[in-house]
């Protein structure tokens, strides 16, 4: 039982890293953004690419992944999310859509289609309280709790944080302060997806690399963001982790409905607490 | 607003999309043109909920599955004679829009798109996984139709004709309701749900009765697949597929039936042919999808009413 936790708890903590940046752009712009995913999934390619020239350090590879992230992201919100600010909320989904579509499509060129394994970085077990648990995983869910704590000290005193705090409850107050709110967006957005991208290579080594590895995890991101709350950074932190322990319950005692028990949930949390978007 | 079509022209219409299968079928074989009629009743529903209702969602697939697995479970264990089947697989569409509606309807925008996907993820887990013993599984299951009298539907062109009456009698009924005070009000929903629930009206109920309409069009054209194919796979469930329809309504321009029906062909006749010349095929759908959404949002039909429309006021003047 203490490892199904274990594994829920590392469940958690990927959602919560890659759901945070999604919360933010759900929150702050009104935009469902699919590329979300595609984002991961680069972020988990450029790893291996870059894991041969860092001659194996993966802290060095994983470093240079998230950094390669950077203009790609900023390219994504330059031409197309900044495009649709205050457009109907359905051309958002479809134009990022199409953005995982063509991105899905170039990592197939580029690296093929087959999936592609990864070793354990680690590789060390630890014994606690009498369970072997492989060093890795508690590794992601102390990163998780550090990166909360970040983004708590962050979003309370940093002068862009609080700026995007307070676009989170009135965007239009702050634009009438005189306040950019757009170039906020853009730091805020570049922000969320490296940390996806963070969250793709944390998870490649447990899990294989494939082009499609995005969608799934697309998907459970959604349902945390929505369970959690919209742009609500503590919401999605419990959320996250709620919901990771509810796959790795259920995995427990029937595998293939791990992943729809999480949808199970967001429905009834939807039918309960409708979110107006 | 209201504006009541005659007969005629509903006749007249008729006529033209008849025409325009017939024209279209020397050119792309029988096989295909059936394809093609019953991909555009599933357009036709998603449209009435998208295109007139503006409400999107991310998961039509799952009320197509339904319909699609309904004739067949229908045909293995009640009854092979087909229209019952496939009248079966409307009633199953309907039965789930009545089960989920009053979830999902409440929602708008992401939210309602969102909740869709999620139910479809869960059907497809349903019939992949957890029912596999009676759908098969990953493998899926055939089929097997009675002859009627002289109606054999292991026979291509009875197929085609009775899938294009059904897109006729679809088109009619569709073309009954939106121009009908009900059409008025649910276009009204999208343009402003509370002004209309200021006026009086249960906005709740309006919005239920459209999403059932359009999830038993949804199974319709899920029952009519089988009833052409013969055998059912979860692929008719699967919610990644379900952009292929966003995308044709968009195409041929949301909100107007001639453009679902346009839309529906465009998009068969793009997937079907382009796939073989573009090796690099999601790409090139992601760049269309991607000019549709910027710059082409009134789609193929809008762009003709409208060019139309800038001539006829030169006329005019």
């Amino acid at each position: 039982m203490i490892n199904t936790i274990a594994y829920g708890l590392t469940i958690g903590a990927i959602l919560y890293i890659i759901s945070i940046g999604l919360s933010l752009t759900f929150g702050t712009m009104r935009i469902v953004n699919f590329a979300h995913g595609l984002i991961y999934t680069i972020g988990a390619y450029l790893l291996i690419t870059i894991l041969p020239f860092a001659r194996g350090n993966f802290v060095l590879g994983a470093a240079l992944a998230v950094l390669a992230v950077i203009p790609i992201s900023y390219i994504v919100e330059r031409f197309v999310i900044r495009k649709l600010y205050g457009v109907s909320i359905d051309y958002a989904i479809i134009a990022t859509y199409a953005v995982v579509l063509i991105g899905i499509d170039l990592i197939k060129w580029i690296w093929g289609a087959s999936p592609i394994p990864l070793s354990d970085p680690v590789g060390i077990d630890v014994t606690l309280a009498g369970v072997t648990l492989p060093l890795y995983r508690l590794l992601i869910i102390i990163f998780a709790l550090v990166i909360f704590g970040v983004l708590t000290v962050f979003f309370k005193k940093t002068m862009v944080g609080k700026i995007v705090v307070a676009a989170l409850e009135d965007k239009d107050a702050v634009k009438s302060l005189g306040i950019s709110v757009d170039k906020y967006f853009a730091i805020i957005f570049v922000i969320g997806s490296c940390l996806a991208a963070l969250g793709g290579v944390l998870y490649a080594p447990i899990t294989s690399v494939h082009p499609y590895m995005g969608m799934t995890v697309l998907l459970l991101s959604f349902a945390v963001v929505l369970v959690g709350g919209l742009g609500n950074i503590k919401g999605t932190f419990v959320s996250a982790f709620v919901l990771g322990l509810v796959m790795a319950i259920t995995g427990r005692f029937w595998g293939p409905a791990a992943e729809t028990m999480v949808f199970v949930v967001m429905g009834i949390m939807l039918v309960f607490r409708p979110i107006e978007v | 607003m209201v504006q009541q079509g005659t007969g005629k022209k509903n006749l007249l219409e008729i006529l033209i999309i008849t025409a325009g299968f017939f024209v279209v079928l020397p050119i792309l074989g029988i096989n295909r043109t059936t394809d093609f009629i019953i991909f555009c009743i599933f357009v036709l529903g998603f449209n009435l909920l998208y295109g007139y209702m503006g409400r999107l969602s991310f998961g039509h697939m799952l009320y197509l599955g339904t319909g699609a697995y309904a004739v067949t479970l229908f045909t293995e264990h009640v009854s092979r004679n087909p229209f019952l089947a496939v009248l079966a697989g409307i009633c199953a569409g309907a039965l789930i829009g009545v089960i989920i509606g009053p979830l999902v309807v409440r929602t708008t925008g992401a939210c309602f798109a969102l909740i869709n996907l999620a139910f479809n993820q869960v059907g497809h887990f349903l019939a992949l996984v957890a029912f596999s013993k009676y759908t098969g599984g990953e493998d899926g299951m055939s089929a097997y139709f009675s002859k009627i009298g002289f109606i054999d539907f292991s026979k291509k062109p009875i197929i085609f004709g009775f899938v294009l009456i059904c897109l006729l009698l679809t088109y009619y009924l569709l073309r009954k309701l939106t121009s009908s005070p009900y059409g008025v009000l649910i276009k009204s929903i999208k343009e402003n749900e509370t002004r209309v629930k200021f006026l009086g009206y249960n906005t709740f109920r309006y919005k239920w009765i459209t999403f059932i309409i359009s999830t038993s069009i949804a199974a319709f054209a899920g029952a009519l697949t089988i009833l052409n194919y013969g055998y059912v796979t979860p692929s008719f469930i699967d919610p990644s597929r379900a952009v292929e329809v966003i995308f044709a309504t968009l195409i041929g321009g949301a909100g107007s039936l001639y453009g679902a029906i346009i839309g529906g062909v465009a998009y068969m006749a793009l997937s079907n042919y382009l796939a073989s010349y573009i090796s690099r095929w999601e790409m090139f759908l992601g760049i269309a999808l991607l000019i549709v959404v910027f710059r082409f949002r009134a789609g193929v039909w809008g762009y003709i009413v409208g060019k139309f429309r800038k001539k006829a006021e030169v006329l005019e003047r």
